[in-house]
């Protein structure tokens, strides 16, 4: 078994503190992290029972958007990647294309036991155990299922590693994308793709490292089917009909 | 008209040969039928019982026995009464008749014993892949299907890091209960 300390993490530290000796070198940078972790929204991929705390949460009781958080409904709109309970093999292919479309800065939570070590799923097929082994997981609240208070309090470190500048794990899925490929391959297949260019994407991001490219992603480019483009007409099944 | 059901249906199951009747209550009658039997008998309930539900289709594993049991559950509105008509098959081949043309239901149920027993239904309108779309896998509900070693073959594990709950408990975190509304395990680490 491995333990959470054991998983290397790429953490790159936040950018060196004085250029040239002025206090004020880096006063934009903090600025920008102070406000990106102000306003932070939330999709919340609801796979599991953990769902079920989420609208306590959010609504007038607990009231997660006094800290900032709101829910959001389309990835690309998103910051966080909520992943609420157990994560079935099927889902997990949708977790992952939900999460290659949404724009970076992006955080992964995972909620609940069952995304930490499969839970009480611990011994079905069906279910992935680690979810840290598929995408980058910035924090995970464990429980079964937690309390309000305790996904509260989960957000609130979020953003605080984000003010701080310490939650990147979005940068390690592009410095390390053969690593996340090679476990979703292993468990979906050799012919596993996604239609994002995340390669393309790590170069655009300038996070294109040694251990971006590997073994898995060129098993990609043999399976690489080229994407068709669709028909751009308004209307297409009516028009057909009337032809 | 439910206290004579038992003998209604012992009556009624006396026109088909190979059944056994067992009424454990007045609403829940077993009936073990041999294989041939059962479309006949599920034809008689539903065309002369009025048993029109078939509820559905639960399949029971006896690798021991080497045999599948198939039970179909039918259910009268007007007799208030389930009946649960048992049959054994062998494990190999694994192949029985559909009753798709008795009940129209009879197609979802046996598509999906088809993907998680790897029974096969002759005659049933589809046999593709049901909910298990995209596993390949050998049929997941079979005895002989060792789920751990599947588990161990294809994910990795990991622990709960108690450092984390320390770190959460030093920074005052994790859940403050007033100590009259404590439960016995907390009370007495809080008592010590």
């Amino acid at each position: 078994m491995t333990s959470l300390s054991d998983i290397p993490v790429i953490q790159t530290p936040p950018e060196a503190p004085a250029r040239g000796g002025n206090p004020l070198a880096n006063v934009f940078d903090d600025f920008i992290r102070y406000c990106r972790s102000r306003s932070l929204f939330m999709l919340h991929y609801c796979t599991g029972c953990g769902a079920i705390e989420l609208p306590p949460a959010m609504t007038s009781r607990f009231d997660m958007e006094r800290i900032g958080i709101q829910p959001m409904v389309t990835p690309r709109q998103a910051d966080i990647l909520l992943v609420t309970g157990y994560v079935s093999v099927k889902t997990l292919k949708r977790i992952i294309l939900t999460y290659e479309q949404m724009a970076s800065p992006k955080y992964v939570i995972g909620i609940c036991s069952c995304t930490v070590n499969g839970g009480m799923y611990w011994q079905s097929y069906a279910t992935a155990k680690k979810l840290n082994d598929y995408l980058p997981v910035d924090l995970y609240i464990a429980g079964c299922m937690p309390r309000p208070e305790a996904v509260i309090e989960g957000l609130k470190a979020l953003r605080d590693n984000i003010e701080a500048g310490t939650s990147d794990n979005w940068k390690d899925y592009y410095q390390r994308y053969d690593h996340y490929l090679g476990n979703q391959q292993r468990l979906f297949g050799a012919d596993w793709q996604t239609p994002t260019e995340v390669i393309a994407e790590a170069k655009h991001y300038g996070l294109f490292g040694p251990d971006t490219l590997g073994e898995h992603t060129r098993r990609l480019e043999d399976h690489r089917k080229p994407l068709e483009p669709l028909r751009m007409t308004l209307n297409a099944g009516r028009l057909e009909h009337m032809e | 008209m439910t206290t004579d059901i038992g003998q209604w249906l012992g009556h009624l199951i006396g026109q088909v040969e190979g059944v056994q009747h067992r009424g454990r209550h007045a609403r829940r009658q077993r009936l073990d039928v041999a294989p041939d039997a059962l479309p006949a008998l599920l034809e008689l309930l539903q065309g002369k019982g009025s048993f029109v539900h078939l509820s559905a289709i639960s399949c029971v594993d006896w690798p021991e026995d080497g045999q599948f049991e198939l039970v179909y559950h039918v259910w009268s509105y007007e007799l208030k009464t389930l009946v649960s008509a048992h049959i054994r098959i062998p494990r190999e081949p694994g192949r029985y008749l559909s009753v798709y043309d008795i009940y129209k239901p009879a197609a979802f149920f046996e598509r999906d014993i088809h993907e998680m027993y790897g029974v096969f239904f002759e005659g049933s309108p589809s046999m593709e892949k049901f909910i298990l779309t995209e596993w390949d896998g050998p049929p997941p509900m079979r005895k002989e299907f060792d789920s751990e070693n599947w588990v161990n073959d294809h994910f990795d594990w990991q622990d709960y890091h108690p450092d984390w709950l320390n770190d959460i408990e030093s920074r005052g975190g994790g859940i403050a209960i007033r100590p009259d509304e404590q439960r016995f395990s907390r009370k007495a680490k809080h008592e010590s």
